[in-house]
């Protein structure tokens, strides 16, 4: 509330300033009404009924009309009216059916003036004429609606509604003698003043109670009503049937509207219950208010424009025992806080993306207002600065970016997951094969990966196929895929962005960071043009069968590209080589006692290696040795970590099943679990539902094993003699004969089998399917129309 | 490469929300004309609206698929102080012979006082819950204790955050090691300089939720927040979508003996911080494997981050809503100009170095 604006406004001399600012009034409000005048309002309640005047800053009580000692049920007020055209004078609705007239101009305290007791139940509404200094109207909950002349001791005429009881009267602001009234049935009904025997015209305007109406200020045909059914609804009255030109929902049944000064399609409204906020509306934009006080604790009964030609301005009586002036400045708009943009990545690696749409017509070509699609042109938009709110642009533009094949897709991924093998053959074997995939897909860094586990993991002998890596490692200038960053391939791209980075003024130490980085391709380079010449030298060096010597140089390679899909884990690469030493260093001491750990060896590694080359070096002789798969067991596991924290889960996934046990034993079981679960919740979602299971089955976690088996059960009826099966095997009990026949082919179904539910038929799943292709009828015969979901 | 496939919504007023189904095939938007569209995918790309209705009294805020394993459920949050859980009727009826299927209200959730801005499904792993967030500072967690029975919900926590809430998100991990988490960013837009990100951890001790963390760096409005897909790493990556957008990454720290039972400590940590949108941003969303984060401001272009093998994160395209070339920048000639046909290919260049190499 501090920064609460104050605002003034000139209209000919009548100049209205302040600020929003409220007072506790002693008993809740039933309704208020404000002298024409602008400097005066009056709260009428249950038990209260005053004029405040509005000062700039506060509200000052001036009179108290409740007098006399005891109370009176005629002081009850349900609805206060003060004259238009009268400063003096005033009416009030009781709740015990008595019309009051209040005249301010009296000398005694008591301004009390006439007392019209004709209403057999609550007077529900007072209405005045607008031009015609005595006539007063009234609505009742008996069903009646009364004209005063205030001149006279009784009713002038009396309107029988015919219907249920009046909830709203309003005089006509452009036909002298017309009003309306509203009812408790849903009914709206048009009266001539001098026609008291039948109503001119009667719709029925909503569903429920219509509690409220207003005619338009200016224009003045218009007539809008509020109702039980949340529902604010605009009627044209100029044509022979009122049709309805605006609706707007709102979120509570709607206690009162009224049109806003000045603005010709603004109306404000309140509830009746639940929501305690005074809305103002575009009826153009009928979904989202233009603005919102929310200022009241309790149920707003009472809404009044301070001036009537004023817009700024707005005063309300609440049950919450206050009373308001709202300043439009300080209103809040709901629309600024409403998300102009949705967007989401699909599965697919397509992109949903709804925005309004003036924000993305670009400035370019952005087009001149056109008007509308859903409103005529006619409407010709009043020129206000102040109002800010826009209904023009109230459309979004709704687009799906797709992603094609090629690049960004998710289409490697389930193209992996179908062609991965993950047991069943020889670890080399699946080795070689999960590498020609991952390399048919070109994810060379992936590819290489497996062709290294396969080195480390299977025995020597096998070794020769193992220059595929190596082919691998020159072809690899293709772009990389969405997410697996080849060392190889990213220093140029790095490069390129830190060269730009620079000409940006970015600082120094990024092109160290560049020049470092390059250093780095350098060394791969040279590594890479020695790995790819040792192939040729094992082959022939196969053929010589000095396989010692050679079986060293091969191991050499790949673990320094090892070391290398390792590094990124690091933001310094270099650095981490040697950090992660010590750890290969570590083990080795554990295993100081075996024979194969010579002092030669010994000595290079406490030379601690400043520079990659140094590194190579110790692995060389460390391969002399012939190490145990063990000894790389670390440095796969850090190669799976990686692979996981960069988003490849599969990867993950995969190199635990086909290593198994080799690997178990490094990695605690809680994550391992994880990877599982996120694994499978992945291919779920692809719907690859057999690779999934396959998944489930090869793990060998017991938490996820057992996702298989929870909460399966098959009952199986026979589909001979339609009875339930017992759970031997697949011949039936009763009528001996095999249950399991495909009802197309009639050979016994091994695999999967898929059946219909109504009749207990069926089959091969293929046969099922060619068969529903021509035929709805189930194939064996049965006569059933079988469903398959 | 992506292909603008623009989509004629046909809703009546701003649409504020898309989400894609557990499986992309399927897609909801909703609108402040109080409406939810849900989208299906032909066999030839094509979006065909297969539902409409009216499903509250005032803008819906946002629309999120259940896991399709508790049948195809729709919740969804309004203006009008209430969510509501929806599920989609499978039977032979004529909606259906008109290619339309019919979704009924299992539920409506009216426990907030005010607006409720966002609704969102806790990960499968956790059972049949969900959170909503409202405009008076309450996330109320809800459970359909029988996933059977989705017209039956009971409010199981009530955690008040102070600030008027705007988003909300669950961390995804599945992993046993990360309890349960939901960050929570408001959009409170006084003038007090206040953490607007709040993280809390459900604690299996006092059954209760309870603040974790603040992310005291972000402290203008939050217009959305995005935990990545955990896809079993060790650590969460956490989106912001405020005046830029921001990527933190939150590394559990060990639980110490001495603290056992207490509340995970994070090591937190910026990694990226963009205002390429010069603008608000309203929308941050990840891809499935949480590598590549699109992000959507009041520029109306998406733009899409990638971080290297270094974690440095880059801009790797910028899409325009609209399918029209990105003013200002100059990739114009790498656009089919064809401004008016419904698909526009877009050149978007995945490693970020073409694009970086023109702007230059």
């Amino acid at each position: 509330m501090e920064k609460m604006a104050r605002v003034t406004t000139a209209l000919g001399g009548n100049t209205i300033t302040g600020r929003t600012m409220f007072c506790h009034l002693d008993a809740p409000a039933n309704a208020i009404s404000v002298c024409r005048d602008a400097a005066q309002v009056v709260v009428a309640g249950r038990n209260i009924f005053k004029i405040y005047s509005i000062d700039e800053d506060q509200f000052v009580e001036k009179l108290n009309l409740r007098v006399g000692r005891k109370p009176s049920l005629n002081f009850s007020c349900a609805d206060v009216v003060w004259h238009q055209m009268d400063e003096n004078l005033l009416a009030t609705a009781a709740t015990n059916g008595v019309v009051v007239t209040w005249n301010l101009g009296k000398p005694s305290r008591n301004k009390q003036d006439q007392l019209f007791t004709e209403h057999k139940r609550t007077v529900n509404k007072v209405c005045f004429h607008p031009t015609e200094v005595y006539m007063l109207l009234s609505g009742s909950q008996d069903g009646y609606m009364k004209c005063f002349d205030l001149r006279k001791k009784d009713s002038v005429s009396t309107f029988s509604g015919q219907s249920e009881s009046v909830r709203d009267v309003q005089f006509s602001i452009r036909d002298y003698f017309t009003f309306a009234a509203t009812f408790e049935n849903g009914n709206v009904q048009l009266w001539d003043i001098r026609r008291p025997d039948r109503y001119e015209r009667m719709f029925t305007a909503h569903n429920g109670p219509v509690f409220c109406c207003d005619w338009h200020l200016e224009d003045r045909g218009w007539l809008a009503t509020g109702g039980r059914d949340k529902m604010v609804k605009v009627w044209d009255m100029n044509t022979n049937r009122a049709k309805e030109i605006y609706c707007v929902q709102t979120i509570a049944s709607v206690a009162r509207v009224k049109w806003r000064p000045e603005c010709k399609h603004h109306i404000a409204t309140c509830s009746m219950m639940v929501d305690h906020n005074i809305y103002v509306w575009d009826v153009r934009r009928p979904f989202i208010p233009s603005a919102m006080f929310e200022e009241h604790k309790d149920v707003t009964t009472g809404i009044v424009w301070r001036h009537l030609h004023d817009p700024y301005f707005l005063l309300s009586g609440s049950k919450d025992s206050t009373l308001y002036q709202h300043i439009f400045k300080d209103a809040s708009q709901p629309i600024d806080r409403a998300n102009p943009e949705g967007l989401c990545y699909s599965l697919f690696g397509d992109l949903a993306f709804a925005a309004k749409e003036s924000l993305i017509s670009s400035d370019s070509n952005r087009k001149p207002y056109i008007g509308d699609r859903r409103h005529p042109i006619f409407f010709k938009r009043k020129l206000d600065p102040t109002e800010q709110f826009e209904y023009i642009s109230s459309s979004s533009a709704l687009s799906v970016f797709e992603t094609d094949l090629e690049s960004g897709s998710m289409d490697w991924f389930v193209r992996t997951a179908k062609q991965y093998v993950l047991a069943g053959r020889p670890l080399a074997e699946l080795c070689d094969h999960n590498a020609k995939v991952a390399k048919e897909l070109d994810r060379d860094q992936v590819a290489q990966t497996w062709t290294m586990l396969r080195i480390i993991y299977s025995s020597p002998g096998t070794v020769p196929s193992a220059n595929l890596n190596h082919s691998l490692g020159k072809g690899s200038t293709s772009l990389p895929l969405m997410n697996s960053f080849n060392l190889k391939d990213i220093p140029p791209g790095i490069g390129n962005e830190s060269r730009l980075e620079r000409s940006k003024g970015e600082s120094r130490s990024e092109n160290i960071l560049m020049d470092s980085s390059s250093t780095l391709i350098n060394n791969d380079e040279n590594e890479e043009t020695e790995g790819s010449d040792v192939p040729a030298d094992y082959l022939l060096g196969d053929v010589e069968g000095d396989e010692d010597e050679l079986y060293m140089m091969d191991h050499e390679n790949p673990h320094a590209e090892e070391q290398e899909y390792i590094l990124p884990q690091e933001a310094f690469p270099l650095r981490h080589e040697i950090v992660d030493n010590p750890s290969a260093l570590d083990h080795l001491q554990d295993k100081a006692d075996s024979p194969h750990v010579s002092g030669n060896e010994a000595e290079t590694v406490s030379l601690t290696p400043v520079e990659s080359f140094s590194l190579i070096s110790i692995s060389h002789s460390l391969y002399e040795n012939r190490l145990p798969p063990d000894f790389f067991s670390p440095i796969v596991r850090d190669m799976l970590l990686f692979y996981a924290e960069q988003g490849d889960v599969q990867m993950a996934v995969s190199v635990l099943i086909v290593l198994g046990d080799r690997i178990k034993k490094e990695i605690d079981e809680q994550t391992q679990e994880h990877w599982y679960t996120s694994y499978i919740d992945l291919l779920q979602r692809f719907q690859l539902w057999n690779i999934s299971n396959e998944v489930i089955k090869l793990s060998t976690c017991r938490a996820i094993n057992c996702l298989n088996q929870a909460s399966t059960t098959l009952h199986i009826n026979c589909s001979n003699c339609k009875r339930p099966m017992s759970n031997k095997g697949w011949i039936c009990d009763r009528c001996r004969q095999c249950a399991s026949m495909c009802a197309v082919c009639h050979h016994v179904v091994k695999g999967l089998f898929v059946w219909c539910q109504g009749c207990s038929h069926g089959g091969h799943l293929q046969h099922i399917m060619k068969w529903l292709e021509t035929s709805s009828h189930c194939p064996a015969g049965c006569g059933h129309l079988c469903e398959y979901t | 490469m992506f292909v603008a496939r623009s989509i004629a919504a046909d809703h009546r007023d701003l649409i504020h929300d898309v989400s894609f189904d557990f499986h992309g095939r399927r897609m909801a938007t909703c609108s402040s004309d109080q409406s939810v569209k849900v989208w299906d995918k032909s066999e030839n790309g094509d979006w065909h609206c297969t539902a409409s209705w009216k499903t509250h009294s005032g803008s819906v805020w946002r629309v999120t698929w259940a896991h399709p394993e508790f049948g195809q459920v729709l919740a969804s949050c309004s203006f009008d102080r209430t969510a509501v859980v929806w599920e989609e009727i499978v039977g032979e009826s004529n909606d259906k012979l008109r290619g339309q299927s019919h979704w009924v209200k299992r539920t409506t959730l009216v426990d907030s006082r005010t607006s409720v801005t966002d609704v969102k499904f806790a990960p499968k792993h956790m059972g049949l819950m969900l959170a909503t967030c409202s405009a008076d500072g309450v996330v109320r967690i809800y459970e359909a204790p029988d996933v059977m029975n989705l017209s039956q919900w009971s409010l199981q926590h009530e955690i008040s955050c102070k600030l008027s809430c705007s988003c909300i998100s669950w961390n995804p991990s599945s992993s046993r090691a990360h309890s349960p988490m939901i960050a929570v960013g408001s959009d409170d837009n006084s003038p007090n300089i206040l953490a607007k990100v709040q993280i809390y951890e459900y604690n299996e001790n006092t059954r209760k939720y309870a603040k974790a963390e603040t992310l005291m760096t972000v402290t203008d409005p939050v217009h959305d927040i995005a935990f990545a897909p955990n896809l079993g790493r060790s650590f969460h990556i956490l989106a912001v979508a405020t005046k830029d957008v921001r990527i933190f990454t939150l590394k559990p720290v060990r639980k110490e003996l001495t603290t056992s039972g207490g509340l995970t400590k994070f090591e937190i940590q910026i990694v990226a911080q963009f205002d390429n949108h010069n603008s608000q941003v309203w929308r941050v969303s990840w891809n499935i494997t949480g590598t590549v984060l699109a992000s959507s401001g009041d520029d109306g272009c998406v733009r899409l981050w990638k971080a290297n093998y270094m974690d440095n994160w880059k801009c790797t395209g910028i899409l325009k809503g609209n399918g029209s070339p990105v003013s200002g920048s100059s990739q114009q000639g790498m656009f089919n100009a064809s401004l008016g046909s419904a698909n526009t290919s877009l050149q978007n260049s995945l490693n970020g170095s073409a694009a970086g190499r023109k702007q230059s």
